[in-house]
């Protein structure tokens, strides 16, 4: 836990709450773009961007956790990541900053109606916790 | 490092194959002639060679058991006979097999055993009418350098014969190491040692065990002077002799030219490309066929913002855009013209296996059957040829065991007893036609009708609608089978509808022709390439959607008022064909915009059986679009073959034609 403390993750929010994935699993962060929808695919599927001659599909977090829809503001953000051999955006109501944690602990069953196994646990920092998230989970989950 | 020689070698033995293929069927048609012998016997050489020097021992083996059957063919001690062709065959069979082993990587899983034993036991029968005093060593022959090959060359420029010899040193010599020596000197007397096993250099290290040793010899003695000379040597127990020459051991001259044969694809072809070639890796040509379809997206992004500026300004810095951006347009035609061409392979590649599968198919059948080839020069994307392969080898196993009746049948409805198969290909506008068509029964529209019937494909009233053309076409239903008997030639549980999604998958379509007691002809239409297509862009409420247009047969625009309901389903009739109307916006739910003259556009869709009347809201025009996946994390989608990026940079998906048929 000592060597995680040490981690850099970028800590973003959806509603109130605060997440946060590692940095090294991010690509870039862009502010949000045109999407193209895909009809009859999964509901927290938005659709694909054109991320410089790319075709990058986006997910919204808000929607994967099954938290009612919200219009995109100024501060809604994209955050890349690479998936396996692809390219995933996740969108998310906004970036707030990078961060470390004094400590991790391991993850209740579940946070504010949200699986725990999305988890990679709880993450301490001077002003309150934050949900440290499991990426892969939530890209594999069908 | 390895692989790349694997690479090579695959590629290599994948040709020699083709040719040995060819040949051994050309050798079965036209009979025995010097030059398809020799192409035989150059083709089963070569792979000998680059089979040893990759440590493929099996196929080694075979090439070399077949080689010495056509050396004795060559040599006229042995004749083309209808055996010695099924043999070559099994043999070719055999290598093919051996092939598959390599691809999977393998450890030689195929047991050619059988085969070799066969071609040995060919070669036994032939070797009795030999010479018996200078016999063959086959499985001891070693492979020789270039080196020693040339020397070989030279002592027969000289008059000098060239012998194999085979010494076995009793076993009660106790330095046999020395022994060697002496013989070696001694033989050095008599005439030239070229070569020896084991290398006379290495005589000490090797130890003193060898009880054999071989020597490549040239001399003046006829053989049975040299066996006598040799057989006297002290302790020498056994001698055996075998005459070489450059010709059996593979010419030198044309151990020189393998390196052009690598460059020169095409030396399997009857007229020989003058034009230098070169062997590319297809993911780089995969790389620059992605780059190209860069640029012509981001052209048609230059000339969306000529048209806006166009539109705003007028001065000169306006006039050179547009100058700048026809001129690019010309260069990136050009440009995606060269590269799509260096992706192109003729169709005979595919053309050249079907020889060989209609002879194996006419026997098993009992069938005489012709086969003409056309077109075998027409070009196109090599994914292309691969993907079309199986659905061919489909509908050309159907046409072989259900159009084509056997040779009684045909004699008693009128016809000559050997049946045609005509298989050609053409570029037709900016596509490729396929066409297979026999000149058989033709298929019963009145059959087919029962069939689906009794398959309860269709309900009894159902086909009684049915006109001519709709019962046949019911033959690409999934479920349908027109063999009352299943045969194994087509009994393998794909049907038509397989070789139909097939072919829609390629964004190509199919159709059949058919008259009853005369035959049946299928045609398949196909793009040039998969990579980048021609599309009609359309709107569905303000997303825009690309069909390609291979799968467009034509649009229509109709009055709302002209829109028909059949049991709840809107239809259209067109020239007496009634059309299902799917409105795209219900699958993709989106909504419908209100139309302000009544007027709907339609674009017709579809193949075969099956005519779809697509609803869109607006057409934009044809495009030429580059295919892109949606990645897999998005997957596989219903309906839609993938997407692309517009002049605007705004992101069109392309419609899957064969996906939405099918739903509905």
């Amino acid at each position: 836990m000592q060597i995680m403390g040490q981690e850099q993750y970028i800590e973003f929010a959806i509603e109130e709450e605060r997440y946060a994935i590692p940095i090294q699993d991010i690509f870039e962060i862009i502010k949000i773009q045109d999407i193209t929808q895909i009809p009859n695919v999964t509901s927290y599927v938005e659709g694909v961007i054109n991320l410089r001659g790319k075709i990058v599909p986006v997910i919204s977090l808000r929607s994967f956790f099954g938290l009612r829809e919200k219009e995109n503001s100024k501060l809604t953000r994209i955050i890349v990541v690479h998936h396996q051999e692809d390219t995933v955006g996740v969108i998310v109501d906004c970036v707030n900053k990078v961060t470390t944690f004094t400590d991790i602990q391991p993850p209740p069953e579940r946070i504010g109606g949200i699986e725990g196994s999305y988890f990679v646990g709880i993450g301490l920092t001077d002003n309150g916790i934050v949900g440290v998230l499991k990426l892969n989970e939530i890209l594999l989950h069908d | 490092m390895l692989s790349e020689y694997k690479e090579v070698f695959l590629e290599e033995l994948a040709e020699q194959l083709q040719v040995m293929d060819e040949v051994i069927l050309q050798l079965e048609q036209e009979g025995e002639s010097e030059q398809i012998v020799q192409n035989l016997f150059r083709a089963a050489h070569t792979l000998k060679g680059s089979s040893a020097a990759m440590g493929y021992e099996e196929m080694k083996h075979l090439t070399h058991e077949m080689e010495h059957l056509l050396d004795q063919v060559r040599s006229k001690t042995l004749r083309v006979t209808g055996p010695l062709i099924d043999l070559l065959f099994q043999s070719l069979d055999g290598l093919k097999e051996l092939q598959k082993d390599i691809m999977r990587a393998d450890d030689a899983i195929t047991d050619i055993s059988e085969c070799i034993r066969k071609l040995q036991a060919f070669d036994k029968s032939s070797k009795e009418m030999k010479d018996v005093e200078v016999e063959r060593m086959t499985n001891l022959e070693p492979e020789l350098s270039l080196n020693t090959k040339l020397k070989m060359k030279e002592a027969e420029d000289q008059g000098l014969k060239v012998y194999w010899i085979r010494i076995q040193i009793s076993p009660d010599c106790d330095i046999r190491g020395a022994r060697f020596y002496v013989i070696h000197s001694n033989l050095c007397n008599l005439g030239e040692v070229l070569y020896s096993i084991p290398d006379i250099d290495k005589i000490e290290e090797q130890g003193s065990s060898s009880l054999e040793v071989q020597f490549l010899y040239a001399g003046e003695q006829s053989g049975e002077e040299l066996q006598e000379m040799v057989a006297a040597l002290t302790d020498v127990t056994n001698v055996k002799l075998e005459s070489v020459t450059t010709e059996t051991e593979g010419s030198v001259a044309e151990e020189i030219e393998m390196p052009e044969i690598h460059i020169e694809r095409d030396h399997s072809h009857k007229e020989i490309s003058k034009t230098p070639t070169i062997r590319v890796n297809v993911d780089r040509l995969d790389h620059l066929m992605n780059l190209v379809g860069e640029l012509v997206i981001e052209h048609t992004r230059i000339d969306e913002v000529k048209r806006i500026q166009k539109r705003q300004y007028s001065d000169d810095s306006v006039e050179q855009l547009s100058q700048i951006s026809d001129h690019l347009y010309r260069i990136i035609s050009d440009l995606q013209d060269s590269v799509m061409k260096t992706r192109m392979l003729p169709i005979e590649q595919l053309f050249n296996r079907f020889p060989r599968m209609i002879r194996d198919l006419t026997r098993m059948l009992g069938k005489d059957i012709e086969l003409a080839i056309g077109g075998k020069d027409t070009e196109l994307d090599r994914t292309l040829i691969e993907e079309i392969a199986d659905p061919l080898i489909h509908l050309i196993r159907n046409a072989v065991d259900h159009g084509i009746e056997l040779p009684e049948q045909r004699e008693l409805s009128g016809k000559v007893r050997k049946g045609t198969l005509q298989i050609r290909a053409a570029h037709e506008d900016n596509q490729v036609v396929i066409y297979v068509e026999d000149d058989g029964a033709g298929i019963d529209p009145e059959k087919m009708k029962n069939s689906a019937v009794s398959k309860g494909i269709v309900s009894p009233e159902e086909a009684e609608l049915l006109s001519d053309k709709e019962a046949i076409n019911l033959i690409f239903r999934p479920g349908f089978s027109t063999a009352s008997v299943v045969s194994d030639v087509s009994g393998r549980g794909v049907g038509m509808d397989i070789v139909r999604s097939h072919i829609e998958k390629l964004n190509g379509l199919i159709d059949i022709e058919t008259k009853l007691g005369q035959g049946t002809c299928f045609k398949i239409k196909l793009p040039l390439t998969l990579a980048i297509i021609i599309g009609l862009l359309v709107k569905l409420d303000d997303q825009t959607f690309i069909i390609p247009m291979s799968n467009i047969a034509e649009i229509v625009r109709t009055s709302y008022n002209d829109i028909a309901r059949v049991r709840g389903q809107e239809v259209i009739l067109l020239r007496n064909e009634i059309i299902p109307i799917v409105w795209l916006h219900d699958r993709f739910n989106l909504s419908r915009r209100k139309r302000k003259n009544g007027i709907v556009q339609l674009v017709i869709v579809g193949s075969a059986e099956k005519r779809l009347a697509l609803a869109v809201d607006e057409l934009i025009g044809n495009q030429e679009v580059v295919i892109k996946s949606l990645g897999s994390y998005v997957g596989k989608v219903d309906g839609i073959a993938g997407s692309t990026i517009l002049g605007n940079g705004k992101i069109a998906l392309i419609l899957e034609v064969s996906g939405i048929i099918n739903q509905g």
